[in-house]
Protein backbone atom coordinates (compact mmCIF):
# COMPACT_ATOMS: atom_id res chain seq x y z
CA UNK A 1 0.00 0.00 0.00
CA UNK A 2 1.69 3.45 -0.67
CA UNK A 3 0.36 6.07 1.12
CA UNK A 4 -0.91 8.99 -0.47
CA UNK A 5 -4.06 10.26 1.59
CA UNK A 6 -3.96 11.21 5.38
CA UNK A 7 -6.64 11.82 7.54
CA UNK A 8 -6.36 13.39 11.07
CA UNK A 9 -8.93 14.21 13.34
CA UNK A 10 -8.95 16.91 15.35
CA UNK A 11 -8.16 20.20 14.79
CA UNK A 12 -6.83 21.38 17.59
CA UNK A 13 -2.94 22.47 18.37
CA UNK A 14 -1.72 18.72 17.66
CA UNK A 15 -4.17 18.26 15.13
CA UNK A 16 -3.04 21.45 13.45
CA UNK A 17 0.50 20.70 13.81
CA UNK A 18 0.47 17.23 12.85
CA UNK A 19 -1.85 18.74 9.61
CA UNK A 20 0.72 20.96 8.78
CA UNK A 21 3.85 18.50 9.04
CA UNK A 22 1.39 15.81 6.46
CA UNK A 23 1.25 18.62 3.89
CA UNK A 24 4.82 19.62 4.12
CA UNK A 25 5.93 16.23 2.91
CA UNK A 26 3.29 16.00 0.13
CA UNK A 27 0.39 14.22 1.33
CA UNK A 28 -2.78 14.85 0.50
CA UNK A 29 -4.64 15.72 3.83
CA UNK A 30 -8.07 15.15 5.33
CA UNK A 31 -8.57 17.13 8.49
CA UNK A 32 -11.72 16.56 10.06
CA UNK A 33 -13.51 17.93 13.16
CA UNK A 34 -17.02 18.22 14.11
CA UNK A 35 -17.04 21.93 14.64
CA UNK A 36 -16.30 24.46 11.68
CA UNK A 37 -14.68 27.22 13.59
CA UNK A 38 -11.99 24.82 15.30
CA UNK A 39 -11.29 23.60 11.22
CA UNK A 40 -11.13 27.55 10.10
CA UNK A 41 -9.29 28.43 13.26
CA UNK A 42 -6.82 25.29 12.56
CA UNK A 43 -6.68 26.26 8.77
CA UNK A 44 -5.45 29.92 9.29
CA UNK A 45 -2.82 28.68 12.21
CA UNK A 46 -1.64 26.29 9.39
CA UNK A 47 -1.24 28.97 6.40
CA UNK A 48 0.49 31.23 8.18
CA UNK A 49 3.24 28.67 9.66
CA UNK A 50 3.33 27.49 5.60
CA UNK A 51 3.62 31.41 4.19
CA UNK A 52 6.45 31.76 6.87
CA UNK A 53 8.45 28.92 5.74
CA UNK A 54 7.56 29.63 2.09
CA UNK A 55 5.39 26.36 1.86
CA UNK A 56 1.86 28.11 1.22
CA UNK A 57 1.77 26.09 -2.37
CA UNK A 58 1.28 22.86 -0.54
CA UNK A 59 -2.38 23.95 1.15
CA UNK A 60 -3.68 23.13 -2.01
CA UNK A 61 -3.70 19.65 -0.83
CA UNK A 62 -5.66 20.62 2.63
CA UNK A 63 -9.15 19.43 2.68
CA UNK A 64 -11.59 20.38 5.48
CA UNK A 65 -14.26 18.29 6.39
CA UNK A 66 -16.35 17.42 9.41
CA UNK A 67 -17.44 13.74 8.75
CA UNK A 68 -15.43 10.50 9.94
CA UNK A 69 -17.07 9.00 6.80
CA UNK A 70 -15.41 11.07 4.33
CA UNK A 71 -12.05 10.00 5.80
CA UNK A 72 -12.94 6.37 3.49
CA UNK A 73 -10.18 6.49 1.04
CA UNK A 74 -7.66 7.64 3.32
CA UNK A 75 -4.59 4.90 3.81
CA UNK A 76 -3.21 6.49 7.24
CA UNK A 77 -5.84 8.56 9.74
CA UNK A 78 -4.28 9.93 12.77
CA UNK A 79 -6.47 10.50 15.88
CA UNK A 80 -5.98 13.61 17.82
CA UNK A 81 -8.92 13.73 19.68
CA UNK A 82 -8.73 15.15 23.66
CA UNK A 83 -7.60 12.21 26.10
CA UNK A 84 -11.04 10.07 26.67
CA UNK A 85 -11.21 6.80 25.97
CA UNK A 86 -14.82 6.62 25.14
CA UNK A 87 -14.59 9.07 22.86
CA UNK A 88 -11.38 7.51 21.15
CA UNK A 89 -12.95 4.33 21.05
CA UNK A 90 -16.28 5.44 19.44
CA UNK A 91 -13.74 7.34 16.55
CA UNK A 92 -12.20 3.85 16.56
CA UNK A 93 -15.14 2.17 16.13
CA UNK A 94 -16.33 4.22 12.95
CA UNK A 95 -12.68 4.69 11.47
CA UNK A 96 -12.91 0.19 11.09
CA UNK A 97 -16.18 0.50 9.28
CA UNK A 98 -15.46 3.42 6.86
CA UNK A 99 -11.64 2.76 5.97
CA UNK A 100 -10.62 -0.17 4.12
CA UNK A 101 -8.82 -3.23 5.75
CA UNK A 102 -5.42 -2.82 5.06
CA UNK A 103 -5.18 1.38 6.07
CA UNK A 104 -3.23 2.32 9.70
CA UNK A 105 -5.10 3.78 12.01
CA UNK A 106 -3.07 5.97 14.56
CA UNK A 107 -3.92 7.38 17.84
CA UNK A 108 -1.85 10.11 19.15
CA UNK A 109 -2.55 9.44 22.65
CA UNK A 110 -0.35 9.91 25.38
CA UNK A 111 -1.40 8.34 28.38
CA UNK A 112 -4.50 6.01 26.98
CA UNK A 113 -3.60 2.30 26.42
CA UNK A 114 -3.75 1.66 22.54
CA UNK A 115 -4.27 -2.18 23.61
CA UNK A 116 -7.60 -0.43 25.56
CA UNK A 117 -8.43 1.83 22.53
CA UNK A 118 -7.76 -1.26 19.99
CA UNK A 119 -10.03 -3.71 22.30
CA UNK A 120 -13.03 -5.06 20.13
CA UNK A 121 -12.52 -3.00 17.02
CA UNK A 122 -12.44 -4.95 13.63
CA UNK A 123 -8.50 -6.10 12.65
CA UNK A 124 -6.91 -4.60 15.41
CA UNK A 125 -3.66 -5.28 14.14
CA UNK A 126 -3.95 -2.30 12.12
CA UNK A 127 -4.42 -0.05 15.42
CA UNK A 128 -0.93 1.38 16.66
CA UNK A 129 -0.17 5.08 18.68
CA UNK A 130 1.50 7.31 16.97
CA UNK A 131 2.53 9.83 19.78
CA UNK A 132 3.79 13.42 18.39
CA UNK A 133 5.19 15.66 20.93
CA UNK A 134 4.16 19.26 21.09
CA UNK A 135 4.97 21.59 18.77
CA UNK A 136 4.51 18.47 16.33
CA UNK A 137 6.13 20.55 13.46
CA UNK A 138 9.10 20.94 15.45
CA UNK A 139 9.62 18.11 17.77
CA UNK A 140 11.62 15.21 16.04
CA UNK A 141 10.39 12.39 17.97
CA UNK A 142 7.24 10.12 17.26
CA UNK A 143 6.97 7.31 19.98
CA UNK A 144 5.41 4.50 17.66
CA UNK A 145 3.32 2.20 20.24
CA UNK A 146 2.59 -1.70 19.56
CA UNK A 147 -0.41 -2.86 21.49
CA UNK A 148 -1.14 -6.00 22.17
CA UNK A 149 -3.03 -6.87 19.11
CA UNK A 150 -1.23 -4.47 17.00
CA UNK A 151 0.46 -6.48 13.97
CA UNK A 152 4.51 -6.17 13.70
CA UNK A 153 3.98 -5.26 9.79
CA UNK A 154 1.85 -2.83 10.88
CA UNK A 155 4.14 -1.38 13.44
CA UNK A 156 6.92 -1.41 10.40
CA UNK A 157 4.55 0.43 7.97
CA UNK A 158 4.07 3.26 10.81
CA UNK A 159 8.13 3.75 11.51
CA UNK A 160 8.44 4.15 7.63
CA UNK A 161 5.56 6.64 7.67
CA UNK A 162 6.89 8.69 10.36
CA UNK A 163 10.30 8.59 8.74
CA UNK A 164 8.24 9.92 5.45
CA UNK A 165 7.18 12.96 7.72
CA UNK A 166 10.76 13.56 8.46
CA UNK A 167 10.48 11.99 12.02
CA UNK A 168 12.61 9.92 14.07
CA UNK A 169 10.53 7.44 15.13
CA UNK A 170 11.28 4.62 18.07
CA UNK A 171 9.24 1.46 18.67
CA UNK A 172 7.77 1.60 22.23
CA UNK A 173 5.99 -1.55 23.34
CA UNK A 174 2.46 -0.47 25.14
CA UNK A 175 3.40 0.42 28.68
CA UNK A 176 2.22 3.70 31.06
CA UNK A 177 4.33 6.83 29.71
CA UNK A 178 5.83 4.92 26.90
CA UNK A 179 9.05 5.78 27.09
CA UNK A 180 9.45 9.63 27.22
CA UNK A 181 7.01 10.34 29.77
CA UNK A 182 8.20 7.39 31.85
CA UNK A 183 11.72 7.67 31.95
CA UNK A 184 11.37 11.30 32.48
CA UNK A 185 9.46 11.27 35.53
CA UNK A 186 12.71 10.94 38.08
CA UNK A 187 13.57 14.53 36.93
CA UNK A 188 10.11 16.49 38.49
CA UNK A 189 9.40 13.94 40.65
CA UNK A 190 12.52 13.27 42.15
CA UNK A 191 13.73 16.65 42.45
CA UNK A 192 10.12 17.90 44.00
CA UNK A 193 10.57 14.83 46.60
CA UNK A 194 14.01 17.22 47.30
CA UNK A 195 12.92 20.59 47.94
CA UNK A 196 9.76 18.17 50.08
CA UNK A 197 12.70 16.83 52.29
CA UNK A 198 14.48 20.21 52.85
CA UNK A 199 17.83 19.00 50.92
CA UNK A 200 18.17 21.95 48.75
CA UNK A 201 15.84 24.81 47.59
CA UNK A 202 14.26 25.03 43.69
CA UNK A 203 16.73 27.62 42.51
CA UNK A 204 19.42 25.56 43.60
CA UNK A 205 17.91 22.10 42.09
CA UNK A 206 18.00 23.98 38.58
CA UNK A 207 21.32 25.54 39.08
CA UNK A 208 22.61 22.37 40.06
CA UNK A 209 20.96 20.12 37.12
CA UNK A 210 21.87 22.77 34.43
CA UNK A 211 25.32 23.19 36.08
CA UNK A 212 26.56 20.26 37.14
CA UNK A 213 24.18 17.91 34.95
CA UNK A 214 23.78 19.95 31.38
CA UNK A 215 20.57 20.18 31.05
CA UNK A 216 19.27 22.78 29.06
CA UNK A 217 16.86 23.87 32.06
CA UNK A 218 16.07 22.70 35.20
CA UNK A 219 12.87 20.50 36.32
CA UNK A 220 11.53 23.98 38.09
CA UNK A 221 11.91 25.98 35.35
CA UNK A 222 10.50 23.45 32.81
CA UNK A 223 7.73 22.53 34.87
CA UNK A 224 6.70 26.12 34.61
CA UNK A 225 6.80 25.96 30.97
CA UNK A 226 4.95 23.10 30.60
CA UNK A 227 2.00 23.74 32.96
CA UNK A 228 2.70 22.42 36.16
CA UNK A 229 -1.20 21.02 36.26
CA UNK A 230 -0.15 18.96 33.02
CA UNK A 231 3.43 17.64 34.54
CA UNK A 232 0.70 16.58 37.54
CA UNK A 233 -1.78 14.82 35.39
CA UNK A 234 0.93 12.92 33.46
CA UNK A 235 2.38 11.77 36.72
CA UNK A 236 -0.46 11.01 38.13
CA UNK A 237 -1.42 8.91 34.87
CA UNK A 238 1.58 6.63 34.87
CA UNK A 239 1.59 6.33 38.87
CA UNK A 240 -2.00 4.91 38.05
CA UNK A 241 -0.96 3.11 34.97
CA UNK A 242 1.55 1.23 37.20
CA UNK A 243 -1.01 0.47 39.78
CA UNK A 244 0.72 2.86 42.54
CA UNK A 245 4.32 1.83 42.17
CA UNK A 246 5.97 4.07 44.59
CA UNK A 247 8.71 5.12 42.03
CA UNK A 248 5.80 7.32 40.55
CA UNK A 249 4.43 8.68 43.52
CA UNK A 250 3.06 12.16 42.98
CA UNK A 251 4.12 15.27 44.75
CA UNK A 252 2.19 16.35 47.41
CA UNK A 253 3.61 20.04 46.93
CA UNK A 254 2.98 20.10 43.06
CA UNK A 255 -1.06 19.18 44.36
CA UNK A 256 -0.86 22.16 46.53
CA UNK A 257 0.04 24.26 43.24
CA UNK A 258 -2.51 22.90 41.13
CA UNK A 259 -4.78 23.11 43.86
CA UNK A 260 -3.84 27.13 43.75
CA UNK A 261 -3.85 27.41 40.82
CA UNK A 262 -0.09 28.77 40.06
CA UNK A 263 0.49 26.40 37.15
CA UNK A 264 3.20 28.38 35.61
CA UNK A 265 4.26 30.72 33.25
CA UNK A 266 0.63 30.45 32.00
CA UNK A 267 -0.66 31.64 35.12
CA UNK A 268 1.76 34.24 35.56
CA UNK A 269 3.67 32.50 38.41
CA UNK A 270 4.50 28.52 39.48
CA UNK A 271 7.60 27.65 40.76
CA UNK A 272 9.21 31.23 40.11
CA UNK A 273 7.21 34.41 39.36
CA UNK A 274 6.62 35.80 35.78
CA UNK A 275 5.84 39.64 35.21
CA UNK A 276 3.60 40.28 31.73
CA UNK B 1 54.12 32.20 41.84
CA UNK B 2 52.52 30.90 45.17
CA UNK B 3 53.58 27.55 46.18
CA UNK B 4 51.15 24.59 44.80
CA UNK B 5 48.69 23.53 47.40
CA UNK B 6 49.10 19.93 48.11
CA UNK B 7 46.02 17.70 48.36
CA UNK B 8 46.28 13.82 49.37
CA UNK B 9 43.78 11.94 47.09
CA UNK B 10 42.63 8.18 47.93
CA UNK B 11 40.42 6.29 46.21
CA UNK B 12 39.39 3.25 44.39
CA UNK B 13 37.31 3.48 41.51
CA UNK B 14 37.07 5.80 38.66
CA UNK B 15 36.61 8.97 40.46
CA UNK B 16 40.13 8.13 42.20
CA UNK B 17 42.54 9.01 38.62
CA UNK B 18 39.55 11.33 37.73
CA UNK B 19 40.25 13.81 40.79
CA UNK B 20 44.15 13.43 40.80
CA UNK B 21 44.14 14.46 37.38
CA UNK B 22 42.07 17.46 37.53
CA UNK B 23 43.80 18.69 40.36
CA UNK B 24 47.26 17.98 38.93
CA UNK B 25 46.09 19.95 35.48
CA UNK B 26 44.90 22.81 37.76
CA UNK B 27 48.50 23.18 39.63
CA UNK B 28 48.01 21.01 42.56
CA UNK B 29 50.18 19.02 44.09
CA UNK B 30 48.75 15.62 44.50
CA UNK B 31 49.66 12.77 47.11
CA UNK B 32 48.73 9.16 47.89
CA UNK B 33 49.02 8.01 51.55
CA UNK B 34 52.19 5.60 50.44
CA UNK B 35 54.15 9.01 48.08
CA UNK B 36 52.98 11.01 51.71
CA UNK B 37 54.84 8.57 54.13
CA UNK B 38 54.81 9.96 57.43
CA UNK B 39 55.01 13.34 56.63
CA UNK B 40 51.70 14.47 56.16
CA UNK B 41 51.85 18.11 55.52
CA UNK B 42 49.30 18.63 52.74
CA UNK B 43 46.03 21.03 53.58
CA UNK B 44 43.41 18.85 52.16
CA UNK B 45 42.24 15.39 51.75
CA UNK B 46 40.45 13.64 49.28
CA UNK B 47 38.57 10.34 49.70
CA UNK B 48 36.44 9.29 46.61
CA UNK B 49 35.85 5.84 46.81
CA UNK B 50 32.19 4.79 45.94
CA UNK B 51 31.59 1.74 45.38
CA UNK B 52 32.58 -0.26 48.01
CA UNK B 53 31.79 1.39 51.26
CA UNK B 54 34.21 -0.77 53.66
CA UNK B 55 37.47 -0.04 52.16
CA UNK B 56 35.85 3.71 51.94
CA UNK B 57 35.79 3.44 55.71
CA UNK B 58 38.98 1.86 55.94
CA UNK B 59 41.04 4.77 54.33
CA UNK B 60 38.77 7.14 55.97
CA UNK B 61 39.88 5.90 58.92
CA UNK B 62 43.32 5.55 58.18
CA UNK B 63 43.51 9.32 56.79
CA UNK B 64 41.71 10.39 60.12
CA UNK B 65 44.45 9.14 61.80
CA UNK B 66 47.78 10.38 60.24
CA UNK B 67 46.43 13.85 59.19
CA UNK B 68 47.18 16.54 61.47
CA UNK B 69 43.50 17.52 63.10
CA UNK B 70 42.81 20.83 61.36
CA UNK B 71 43.35 19.53 57.85
CA UNK B 72 39.81 19.11 55.97
CA UNK B 73 38.44 15.20 55.19
CA UNK B 74 36.68 16.25 52.08
CA UNK B 75 34.14 12.71 51.50
CA UNK B 76 32.51 11.90 48.15
CA UNK B 77 28.70 11.16 49.85
CA UNK B 78 27.41 9.56 46.39
CA UNK B 79 26.74 6.38 48.35
CA UNK B 80 26.31 7.41 51.92
CA UNK B 81 25.68 10.07 53.75
CA UNK B 82 28.62 12.42 55.21
CA UNK B 83 27.30 12.33 58.46
CA UNK B 84 27.61 8.73 58.64
CA UNK B 85 31.12 9.00 57.31
CA UNK B 86 32.10 11.56 59.98
CA UNK B 87 30.97 8.87 62.63
CA UNK B 88 33.65 6.93 61.65
CA UNK B 89 36.25 9.38 62.53
CA UNK B 90 37.53 10.48 65.26
CA UNK B 91 37.71 14.01 64.11
CA UNK B 92 34.18 14.29 62.94
CA UNK B 93 33.72 17.45 62.84
CA UNK B 94 36.79 18.29 59.66
CA UNK B 95 34.82 15.90 57.95
CA UNK B 96 32.40 17.55 54.34
CA UNK B 97 30.93 15.88 51.84
CA UNK B 98 31.17 16.72 48.45
CA UNK B 99 29.97 14.75 44.75
CA UNK B 100 29.04 14.70 41.19
CA UNK B 101 29.33 12.48 38.55
CA UNK B 102 32.48 12.15 35.93
CA UNK B 103 33.37 13.31 33.86
CA UNK B 104 34.74 16.28 35.87
CA UNK B 105 35.70 18.38 32.77
CA UNK B 106 32.25 18.52 31.88
CA UNK B 107 30.15 20.02 34.74
CA UNK B 108 30.98 23.38 35.79
CA UNK B 109 29.10 22.76 39.23
CA UNK B 110 30.14 21.00 42.21
CA UNK B 111 27.28 20.15 45.27
CA UNK B 112 29.30 20.80 48.71
CA UNK B 113 26.98 18.84 51.62
CA UNK B 114 28.69 19.48 55.43
CA UNK B 115 27.53 16.47 57.78
CA UNK B 116 25.98 17.43 60.98
CA UNK B 117 29.23 17.58 62.35
CA UNK B 118 31.21 19.20 60.48
CA UNK B 119 32.63 22.90 61.87
CA UNK B 120 31.75 26.36 59.62
CA UNK B 121 35.07 27.02 59.38
CA UNK B 122 35.77 23.16 57.16
CA UNK B 123 32.77 24.14 55.03
CA UNK B 124 33.86 27.76 53.73
CA UNK B 125 37.82 25.78 53.05
CA UNK B 126 35.77 23.74 50.66
CA UNK B 127 33.62 25.63 49.03
CA UNK B 128 36.86 27.58 48.41
CA UNK B 129 39.13 24.60 47.43
CA UNK B 130 36.61 23.75 44.90
CA UNK B 131 36.12 27.34 43.64
CA UNK B 132 39.98 27.22 43.06
CA UNK B 133 39.18 24.13 40.60
CA UNK B 134 37.27 27.02 38.57
CA UNK B 135 33.85 25.53 39.42
CA UNK B 136 30.75 26.92 41.23
CA UNK B 137 29.89 25.12 44.15
CA UNK B 138 26.29 24.97 45.97
CA UNK B 139 25.80 23.85 49.85
CA UNK B 140 22.59 21.49 49.83
CA UNK B 141 21.84 19.08 52.83
CA UNK B 142 23.60 16.10 53.68
CA UNK B 143 21.55 13.16 51.87
CA UNK B 144 23.12 10.45 49.70
CA UNK B 145 23.73 11.25 45.93
CA UNK B 146 23.55 14.78 46.54
CA UNK B 147 21.12 16.55 44.01
CA UNK B 148 22.46 15.83 40.37
CA UNK B 149 24.17 12.12 40.89
CA UNK B 150 20.41 11.07 42.54
CA UNK B 151 18.25 12.76 39.91
CA UNK B 152 20.44 11.53 37.02
CA UNK B 153 20.63 7.88 38.59
CA UNK B 154 16.77 7.65 39.33
CA UNK B 155 16.23 8.65 35.18
CA UNK B 156 19.12 5.78 34.69
CA UNK B 157 16.89 3.03 36.80
CA UNK B 158 13.95 3.62 35.19
CA UNK B 159 15.31 3.34 32.10
CA UNK B 160 16.84 0.03 33.02
CA UNK B 161 13.68 -0.71 34.28
CA UNK B 162 11.84 -0.33 30.73
CA UNK B 163 14.72 -2.25 29.05
CA UNK B 164 14.19 -5.31 31.34
CA UNK B 165 10.22 -4.89 30.73
CA UNK B 166 11.62 -5.29 26.68
CA UNK B 167 9.09 -1.50 26.50
CA UNK B 168 12.10 -0.62 23.56
CA UNK B 169 15.54 -1.38 22.32
CA UNK B 170 18.44 0.28 24.41
CA UNK B 171 19.18 3.15 21.37
CA UNK B 172 15.24 3.53 21.21
CA UNK B 173 15.07 4.37 25.10
CA UNK B 174 18.18 7.01 24.60
CA UNK B 175 16.78 8.53 21.30
CA UNK B 176 13.53 9.05 22.42
CA UNK B 177 14.81 11.02 25.77
CA UNK B 178 17.37 13.19 23.61
CA UNK B 179 14.76 14.03 21.11
CA UNK B 180 11.49 14.02 23.31
CA UNK B 181 13.49 15.97 26.09
CA UNK B 182 16.62 17.48 25.29
CA UNK B 183 18.18 15.51 27.18
CA UNK B 184 22.18 16.14 26.72
CA UNK B 185 22.44 11.90 26.46
CA UNK B 186 20.33 9.23 26.70
CA UNK B 187 20.20 7.76 30.03
CA UNK B 188 21.64 4.12 29.21
CA UNK B 189 24.78 5.89 26.98
CA UNK B 190 24.88 8.26 30.02
CA UNK B 191 25.07 5.59 32.50
CA UNK B 192 27.86 4.02 29.98
CA UNK B 193 30.01 7.08 30.72
CA UNK B 194 29.66 8.11 34.42
CA UNK B 195 29.90 4.25 35.12
CA UNK B 196 27.55 1.64 36.42
CA UNK B 197 28.98 0.77 39.83
CA UNK B 198 28.79 4.58 40.59
CA UNK B 199 25.13 4.99 39.47
CA UNK B 200 24.58 1.34 41.22
CA UNK B 201 26.46 3.07 44.45
CA UNK B 202 23.80 5.92 44.62
CA UNK B 203 20.85 4.06 43.74
CA UNK B 204 21.47 1.11 46.44
CA UNK B 205 22.75 3.88 48.74
CA UNK B 206 19.20 6.04 48.60
CA UNK B 207 17.46 2.35 49.13
CA UNK B 208 20.11 1.58 52.14
CA UNK B 209 19.61 4.90 53.64
CA UNK B 210 15.52 5.94 52.77
CA UNK B 211 14.44 1.71 53.01
CA UNK B 212 11.66 2.59 50.90
CA UNK B 213 10.91 1.04 47.30
CA UNK B 214 11.18 4.25 45.58
CA UNK B 215 14.91 3.44 45.62
CA UNK B 216 14.79 -0.60 44.42
CA UNK B 217 18.26 -0.88 42.15
CA UNK B 218 16.67 -2.19 38.78
CA UNK B 219 18.28 -6.25 38.92
CA UNK B 220 19.80 -5.73 35.51
CA UNK B 221 22.04 -2.76 36.87
CA UNK B 222 23.37 -4.58 39.85
CA UNK B 223 23.64 -7.87 37.18
CA UNK B 224 26.01 -5.81 34.88
CA UNK B 225 28.29 -4.46 37.82
CA UNK B 226 28.29 -7.83 39.05
CA UNK B 227 29.61 -9.12 35.60
CA UNK B 228 32.18 -5.77 35.46
CA UNK B 229 30.33 -4.35 32.58
CA UNK B 230 30.50 -1.05 33.92
CA UNK B 231 30.79 1.16 30.65
CA UNK B 232 32.80 3.02 28.49
CA UNK B 233 35.74 2.91 30.69
CA UNK B 234 35.87 -0.75 30.43
CA UNK B 235 34.63 -1.17 26.78
CA UNK B 236 31.42 -2.81 27.52
CA UNK B 237 28.14 -1.56 29.52
CA UNK B 238 24.81 -1.11 27.57
CA UNK B 239 26.72 -0.28 24.60
CA UNK B 240 30.41 -1.82 23.42
CA UNK B 241 33.14 0.78 23.35
CA UNK B 242 36.37 -0.43 20.66
CA UNK B 243 39.52 0.82 21.92
CA UNK B 244 40.45 3.93 19.51
CA UNK B 245 44.21 4.37 21.48
CA UNK B 246 45.04 3.77 25.08
CA UNK B 247 43.08 5.27 27.83
CA UNK B 248 40.45 6.04 25.10
CA UNK B 249 37.81 4.63 23.81
CA UNK B 250 35.11 5.18 21.12
CA UNK B 251 31.61 4.08 21.22
CA UNK B 252 31.05 1.12 18.52
CA UNK B 253 27.50 -0.06 18.59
Amino acid sequence: MEIKRVGIIGAGTMGAGIAQVCLQSGYQVFLCDANQQVLDKAKGSITARLQKLNQEDTLSNLNLITQIVDLASCHVVIEAVPERLELKRAIFQELAQVCSDDSLLLSNTSSISITEIAAGIPHPERILGFHFFNPAPVMPLVEVIVGYQSGQEEAEQALQFAAKLGKKPVKVKDSPGFIVNRVARPYYNEALRIVGDGIASVEQIDRIMTGAGGFKMGPFALQDLIGIDINFATTQSVYQGFFQESRFKPSRLQERMVQAGTLGKKTGGGFYEYTN
Amino acid sequence: MSTPIKVLVEGVGPQGDAWKGMLQEKGFLVQSIEEAGDGLDVQFALEVTNSDLTIKRQRVQKLDQMLPTGIPLLVTTLAVTATEVASWTRHPQRVCGFGTFLPLEEGNLIEIAPALQTDPSILAQAATFFSALGKETEVVEDEVGLVFPRILSLIINEAIFALIERVAEPEDIDQGMKLGTNYPFGPLRWADRVGLDEVYSVIDGLHREMKEERYRPAPLLRKMVLAGWLGEGVGRGFYTYEIEKEGNYAKQS
